[in-house]
């Protein structure tokens, strides 16, 4: 009998996750093999037969980590038994049991609001916002939504589906019908809670090792905000409503969200947590210091209550009066120093957020646009992100979908 | 129209038959000198005398066999089951023999014998007697299976029950007893069997019920109507067997959503039935797959604080119409 055992690839290997079985217990394994795919947190290999013979149970699942020298499973010799693993290889108490593979991102999903009719075992693993699928790979759509597609000529490619796992439903199809684009149909958020892969946990590692608790860097944007200013104005003149450029922006980096729920998240030391819904702090300066006040739901709100609701909250903030709950719980912070001439600075993230945009002032300036040189309103912001959970790319990805809402802002008053 | 509740539209339903037709009984554990543990038979022993309203000994297998040998030799029995929880015992006489006597005998003989009583949770009973049995039933054929949610449709359907050929299991709903609402006056009012109604209207969900969870699901229904926009269809099956399921079918090619509500267990349930019938029938209809409100899946605890939990709640209905409408923040 031979044993098939997490091996060591270095000194500060202590454990390595379990990503595919290639062989079923009872299958015949030839010697050099693979019989199964482990991930370290360097690189994935295959863990070959060191013997022929038979494969006996497997002593830990896909997606569990072992600890380093635990046995996987055994290679049974002709005639030999096999015997029930006496304890399983994740037993020992550094395995992480729910650790699952970034390759299908098995979520736990958490969420204070679940549906109890849903079967827990059963949980939607839904990706928000979906996956564009593959070349060739099955869109998934409701039956009504093919139903209208075939009568109105729609075809299903390029159309981005707002339903649960990225599916396809009416909405979507009437959307497409009436010309709007994937962008105008906001993805559904959900909560839930993603597991630590071996890969982020050392780039959390090593990131907070040298610069600290949070790890940060900044991504700095230079938004054209000329249509913003003139459709506040016309607001303004219409409606005689107190609105600030800032609302707009509230509103902006709401919906912006909505298009990336890996910004708008906590870490925590086992998991990053991904938030069902929007909740954007605001810094507000007050004669004893700094206080975020909280817009909750921001996505869903007019631009109009945005501005009522974040007046009446620093009127509160400046006379102390704010209760816990309209302070906690954001998922994003927004800090704006426009209003003092500040061309754009950065801001320190407000935790458990994972990222805080910086809003400069808005102001005249010569650009080059549509190749003439012309005076345009301009707005630098400054995103600081928290490199444990939000990479370049992800918060550059953000600030692009936040230049779209920003720069065309009809999408964000219809 | 006079205003009744559900428990005197069943007392009237069966003292107007029993006028009507003197082939109509009733037995039944504590329904004669006690008048009934939730008083369905006041004062019909005073009126009709032992020969008709019948004490029997607390033995259901017996009472109903007695029965079913009555309704095969011409008599129209009404067995009050105290609750229909008790009926289990007489399982075997309602489904191996009053529901296959017909086929046994070739169509030569009938059971026009009524099963009735209570059911459901609501009223701390606990885990033996809150039970709900309609799919239980529903599952065989030869027998019709009744659970309104309305007076006037227990009036109705009663006497359907009672002047029809067939063995019929009346589930009455014990939350329901005191609840009032109008009925006909007029004493040929009946209720015909396999008609499931629109009980409101609406063109963004359809929810399909019967019994209590009817009533919630309208409550619910005025509540996202009123608050949310939201307006769902409700329809009330009325019968589980025979199962009109036509005008959910309407309801569905209109509202291209269903959320299917039920007091029992989920599996194996009404609710998964009425979605099972959506789905092969109007597949194409449906923009999201078809929701489930259910009990949960545990026998009925005591407490009260717990019964509420195990009980579908009005936010569970909610939750489930705007699930199917992908609503959500």
């Amino acid at each position: 009998m031979a044993e098939i055992i997490m091996p060591k690839m270095g000194d500060a290997m202590t454990e390595g996750k379990v990503v595919r079985w290639y062989k079923k217990p009872g299958d015949a394994v030839k010697k050099g093999e693979p019989v199964a795919e482990i991930e370290t947190d360097k690189v994935n290999l295959d863990l070959e037969a060191e013997a022929e013979g038979t494969l006996g149970a497997h002593a830990a699942n896909e997606g569990d980590m072992v600890p380093v020298g635990g046995v996987l499973a055994k290679i049974l010799a002709p005639g030999e038994k096999d015997e029930e693993p006496q304890r399983r290889a994740t037993d020992k108490k550094d395995s992480i049991k729910h650790t699952t593979g970034e390759y299908h991102e098995a979520i736990e999903q958490k969420g204070p609001r679940r549906d109890r009719t849903e079967p827990e075992t059963a949980p939607a693993p839904a990706t928000t916002p979906a996956p564009s699928p593959a070349e060739g790979e099955r869109r998934r759509s409701s039956p009504l939504a093919r139903r209208m597609a075939r009568d109105l000529g729609v075809s299903l490619e390029g159309v981005q589906g707002s339903g649960p796992n990225g599916r396809i439903v009416a909405a979507d199809i009437k959307n497409a019908k009436s010309g709007g684009g994937g962008q105008a149909i906001l993805p559904v958020l959900e909560s839930k809670t993603i597991p630590l892969s071996a890969m982020r946990r050392t780039i959390a590692k090593r990131l907070a090792e040298s610069t600290g608790p949070i790890p940060h860097f900044y991504l700095t944007a230079d938004f054209d905000v000329t249509n913003l200013t003139s459709i506040r104005q016309q607001l303004i003149d219409i409606t005689g409503a107190k609105i600030s450029l800032n609302d707009f922006l509230i509103r902006a980096v709401a919906l912006a969200l909505r298009h990336h729920p890996n910004v708008n998240a906590s870490w925590g030391d086992d998991a990053i947590t991904q938030h069902g819904e929007v909740h954007i702090g605001v810094a507000v300066a007050t004669p004893e210091g700094l206080i975020t006040p909280v817009i909750r739901n921001a996505d869903t709100k007019p631009v109009s209550a945005i501005a009522t609701e974040i007046r009446a909250l620093a009127d509160k903030a400046k006379n102390r009066k704010l209760k816990p709950d309209e302070y906690q719980g954001s998922t994003f912070t927004i800090s704006s120093l426009g209003a003092w001439g500040i061309e754009e600075f950065t801001a320190i993230i407000n935790p458990p957020n994972v990222a805080i945009l910086a809003i400069g002032a808005a102001e005249s300036r010569p650009v080059v646009h549509e190749k003439q040189v012309v005076i345009r309103d301009r707005m630098k912001v400054t995103m600081s992100c928290d490199h444990r959970v939000v990479d370049g790319a992800i918060g550059a990805e953000f600030l692009k979908t936040l230049r779209g809402y920003v720069e065309q802002p009809l999408r964000l008053v219809v | 129209m006079s205003e009744k509740s559900y428990r005197d539209a069943i007392r009237e339903a069966m003292m107007e038959e029993m006028d009507r037709d003197p082939a109509v009984l009733i037995m039944g554990e504590d329904i004669g000198v006690y008048e009934g543990t939730f008083r369905i038979t006041a004062g019909m022993l005073k009126k009709y005398g032992p020969k008709r309203v019948i004490d029997t000994p607390i033995a259901e297998a017996g009472m109903v066999g007695t029965a079913v040998g009555m309704a095969m030799l011409g008599l129209r029995p009404i067995v009050e089951m105290m609750t229909m929880n008790f009926a289990i015992v007489a399982a075997d006489q309602i489904l191996n023999h009053a529901a296959k006597v017909r086929y046994f005998s070739g169509g030569q003989v009938d059971v026009p014998l009524v099963v009735r009583g209570p059911q459901g949770a609501g009223v701390q009973l606990s885990a033996q007697h809150s039970q709900t049995f309609e799919s239980f039933y529903a599952h065989f054929p030869g027998i019709h299976v009744v659970a309104p949610a309305t007076p006037a449709d227990a009036k109705g359907m009663l006497k359907t029950a009672i002047r029809g050929r067939d063995p019929v299991i009346f589930l009455e709903s014990a939350a329901l007893y005191g609840m009032k609402g109008e009925v006909p006056d007029d004493p040929d009012f009946t209720v015909p069997f396999g008609k499931s109604r629109v009980a409101r209207e609406g063109s963004d969900v359809t929810i399909v019920s019967f019994s209590r969870m009817l009533q919630l699901s309208l409550i619910v229904a005025d509540k996202l109507s009123k608050e949310e926009g939201i307006e769902c269809e409700v329809i009330d099956l009325r019968t589980l067997r025979p199962l009109d399921m036509e005008p959910v079918y309407a309801s569905v090619r209109k509202t291209h959503r269903a959320v299917a509500v039920q007091e029992q267990w989920k599996p194996f349930g009404a609710a998964a039935e009425i979605a099972a019938n959506i789905t092969e029938t109007v597949f194409d209809e449906l923009d999201a797959p078809v929701a489930r409100v259910t009990g949960e899946d545990v026998p009925m605890p005591y407490a009260r604080n717990l019964e509420l939990l195990a009980t579908p709640h009005e936010e569970d209905i909610a939750r489930a119409v705007k699930k199917v409408m992908y609503a959500h923040g």
